[in-house]
């Protein structure tokens, strides 16, 4: 089978470089193992919350120029063009976020932090500072959903200077739904609330429970397909209505993948659920096709390929008790030798392993046995020298390096 | 240190790289529609923990699997999520009812049923039959039942066809399974037809069986076993003559390439390479220049590709849909990957009848939103319920190009290849 360009790992980082591919044209495949780390997503998206001295970063793009030379934004270019071309693959693979690369908003976690944010989506609560735009908050929770702590994100909340009162609510159906408390999980509930039938009911509902607070906070568990739904709730709850990330797997999550997937087959790009690249077949410098294991005997032939099967959790590295490896292709790996360096025993330290990812050249071209390769590109956790959950870059490294690998290949 | 640790996960279906993610629990279509259900997390790795101290542990709930394996393909960590439950259904087996043995036994109950075909089809569309059905033997009477035909693909094709066979210097051997043989025998005919025009002789397997299917969903696994060993016997015997065994069912592919060493320990590891979807064959050999196809002028369709569970763990459909695509008068529209509900006989038991449809409901939507003049899937239960659901006929991809095919160009083209 021949592509023009074929895409490792099926995320956010491999989903944003193959819609920006497939846009321009080009022919292209994506071969994706499971899902991905998307299903833990809160609806928001890092660029860069905190800078390499931890401090919070209020603008993203000014920050970025202050990274060390080994973080993978310094391959980027124009981040904040990049960033922008970011917002509207989102935007047109029907995913609303609201924020800007050149300022950062704030965003309640699960447990009722708050944390900086680039992008998020619209449905969610986001905040300026620490002050909410309300006197009294009604936080509601469905009786049963224990992933959604209240008392811990009430004290976040207190902590902003608003009355919070939590508030229980259900409907016939999600008692149902409790029989197998088990699977009370935000995504099952979003499935039980899928027709605007129920969701008139859960606003009859919320309204009847929102005494005299002048805001209304739900758990996301809503609108796994799209934000229709969601949307639709907003409108029925007499007061103003947001949801709050809760803990995976994530509705938002779970939605963005679908909606990105969606754009990218509707794009005519070829996505290959459930598969696994195992090897390569190189002609010099350059990779001439991959082998999968559900389809054998069929190689994937590109002019270009991008790696983007993330970070130790997706794959995309794997250690063992001697070496950190790049288990597909076998590419050049930057980490620490000595095993004893990889971690910090203070785990909430920043851990040196987080660091550890593939070797890349300026445009973002992978190493192997010190020679680049002239035709396969790496892009998001997969990279090395980014420690995203110090610096709240996730997201960003994945869709700014993907955009980036995809304009690469468009000018080749 | 390296030579003192385990350095390979030893488990068996690889429950103990679980993460508990709950991903899969995200994509399982039952635990959406039946709170009942535990789910393919508690059922599966978390469930098998348990049941490895005590069997006692054993949950009847795990019944309600439909064993659409959607949460092995969403899994990130290469759990056999949906092999962990089907194994813990196999260590506490039941007595199989008389309707559970009515229903896995395609093979017998087909070849009694074609041999009085109209009274068969006449008697099973009567109410009075389905509320006997449906009260004495828990089959759901909103159920249709697939027609049978009059004559076996088998008695056809050794009348009609078999004889032309040896004529071709190039040779496939075809397991068609029960719904081929028994209701079907036009996609057989279509498959002859299409390998005929390619230059490939088509021949019927020594001895066929039934492919387990029905039996292991049932509970029938010594039964599913010896018909499995009857099958790798018969295939090692065409693979010995150098054919390719190809087939045009998704689940009977997967079962016999998958859950015959997964499930039933019959062993196929010199079969597996050989057996393949017919899809995947044709699509192989056009890839690398060996055959051609040509397709007629006056051909024009608008049709729905339906992903069926099977097919989407194989990650074959991929071959189909490229087949499909090459039709230049074919409008191919994808719907999204998901369970139609019915699950082979599942769908069929009166318990299990109000989930199987919630189940395909939102499939259901889609095919009605796509407006298209037929739904084709490589899987002949989804046939059933689709047709069944939403009045749209379906159609094998098989049949869609036998359909679509310039016989006599595609003849020409494969003359001297």
């Amino acid at each position: 089978m021949k592509f023009n360009t074929v895409i490792m790992g099926g995320g956010l980082s491999g989903l944003t470089c193959g819609i920006a591919l497939a846009k321009a044209g080009q022919k292209v495949a994506v071969v994706a193992t499971g899902q991905s780390s998307l299903h833990f997503g809160s609806g928001s998206l890092d660029l860069l919350g905190y800078d390499a001295q931890g401090a919070v970063v209020t603008n993203p793009v000014e920050a970025i120029k202050a990274l060390p030379e080994s973080h993978p934004y310094n391959k980027v270019g124009d981040v904040a063009a990049a960033a922008a071309q970011a917002q509207t693959l989102l935007a047109e693979a029907g995913i609303k976020v609201n924020g800007r690369a050149t300022a950062n908003h704030n965003r309640l976690t699960p447990i009722g932090a708050v944390k900086p944010a680039w992008l998020t989506l619209d449905e969610y609560l986001t905040f300026d500072g620490d002050k909410l735009q309300c006197k009294k908050v009604a936080l509601m929770n469905i009786i049963g959903y224990l992933d959604f702590p209240t008392k811990f994100i009430a004290e976040g909340l207190r902590k902003m200077d608003v009355e919070v009162e939590v508030k229980p609510i259900t409907l016939h159906e999600l008692n149902e739904a409790r029989k197998s408390p088990t699977e009370m999980r935000a995504t099952n509930i979003a499935k039980v609330l899928g027709n605007e039938e129920l969701v008139m009911h859960l606003a009859a509902e919320i309204n009847s429970k929102a005494g005299d607070a002048d805001m209304v906070l739900l758990p996301a568990v809503l609108g796994i397909k799209n934000d229709a739904l969601a949307q639709l709730l907003k409108e029925q709850v007499r007061v103003p209505m947001h949801f709050v990330a809760t803990i995976p797997p994530s509705v938002p999550g779970t939605r963005m993948q679908a909606l990105l997937r969606k754009r990218f087959e509707a794009l005519g790009g070829t996505f290959l659920n459930g598969d696994r690249a195992v090897k390569g077949t190189f002609a010099g410098s350059m990779l001439k096709s991959i082998e999968t294991e559900k389809l054998e005997g069929t190689k994937l032939e590109a002019e270009n390929f991008v790696l983007a099967t993330g970070s130790f959790m997706g794959r995309g590295l794997v250690s063992d008790y001697e070496k950190v490896y790049e288990p597909v292709l076998g590419l050049d790996v930057d980490y620490i030798a000595d095993r004893t360096q990889w971690t910090r025993d203070n785990v909430f330290e920043a851990q040196p392993y987080m660091e550890f990812g593939v070797k890349t050249d300026a445009q973002l071209h992978t190493v192997k046995d010190g020679k680049v390769l002239a035709n396969v590109y790496a892009v998001g956790q997969v990279l090395s020298g980014n420690n995203k959950v110090k610096l709240a870059s996730g997201e960003g490294v994945d869709m700014l390096t993907a955009i980036t690998v995809a304009n690469n290949i468009i000018k080749k | 240190m390296a030579d003192q640790m385990q350095l390979n996960n030893i488990s068996e279906n690889n429950f103990e790289q679980c993460l508990k993610c709950s991903i899969c629990t995200v994509y399982c279509p039952v635990s959406a529609v039946n709170p009942a259900y535990p789910g393919p997390k508690q059922s599966g790795p978390d469930g098998e923990r348990y049941r490895l101290k005590d069997p006692k542990f054993f949950n009847e709930a795990l019944k309600m699997c439909l064993n659409c394996k959607r949460c092995e393909v969403a899994c990130p960590s290469g759990v056999n999520v949906g092999d962990i439950i089907q194994k813990a259904r196999m260590n506490n087996p039941h007595k199989p009812k008389l309707r559970d043995m009515m229903l896995a036994n395609t093979d017998f109950v087909g070849s009694m049923a074609t041999m009085v075909a109209p009274i068969t089809n006449f008697a099973l569309g009567l109410g009075v039959s389905k509320a006997v059905l449906h009260s004495v033997m828990k089959i759901d009477k909103h159920r249709t039942f697939p027609a049978y035909a009059s004559q076996k693909f088998e008695t056809w094709f050794k009348k009609n066809a078999a004889a032309d066979q040896d004529k071709y210097s190039k040779h496939v051997s075809y397991f068609h399974g029960c719904y081929v043989n028994y209701n079907f025998p036009q996609l057989g005919k279509d498959l002859v037809k299409i390998m005929n025009a390619c230059g490939y002789g088509v021949h019927l397997l020594d001895k066929e069986k039934c492919c387990g299917t029905a039996l292991i969903a049932n509970g029938m696994y010594d039964q599913a076993k010896r018909q499995g060993e009857t099958n790798m016997e018969s295939m090692r015997s065409a693979i010995a003559k150098g054919r390719t065994v190809v087939t045009t069912s998704s689940t009977c592919t997967f079962t016999m390439r998958d859950e015959y060493t997964h499930l039933l320990e019959v062993d196929n590891h010199d079969v597996r390479d050989h057996l393949t979807l017919a899809t995947r064959f044709l699509f192989q050999l056009l890839d690398d220049g060996k055959i051609k196809l040509a397709f007629r002028d006056d051909y024009k369709k608008r049709v729905a590709y339906h992903t069926a569970c099977h097919m989407e763990r194989m990650g074959w459909a991929i071959y189909s849909t490229s087949l499909l695509k090459m039709i230049p008068g074919l409008d191919l529209v994808m719907l999204e990957s998901q369970c139609c509900g019915i699950s082979g006989t599942y769908g069929f038991k009166r318990e299990n009848y109000e989930t199987s449809q919630k189940i395909g409901d939102s499939l259901f939507n889609a095919i009605a939103e796509a407006d298209v003049e037929a739904v084709t899937t490589d899987c002949e239960t989804c046939k059933w319920q689709i047709e069944m659901s939403t009045g749209t006929p379906v159609l094998n991809p098989i049949s869609i190009i036998a359909d679509a095919l310039d016989v006599e160009k595609t003849i020409e083209l494969n003359k001297n290849r």
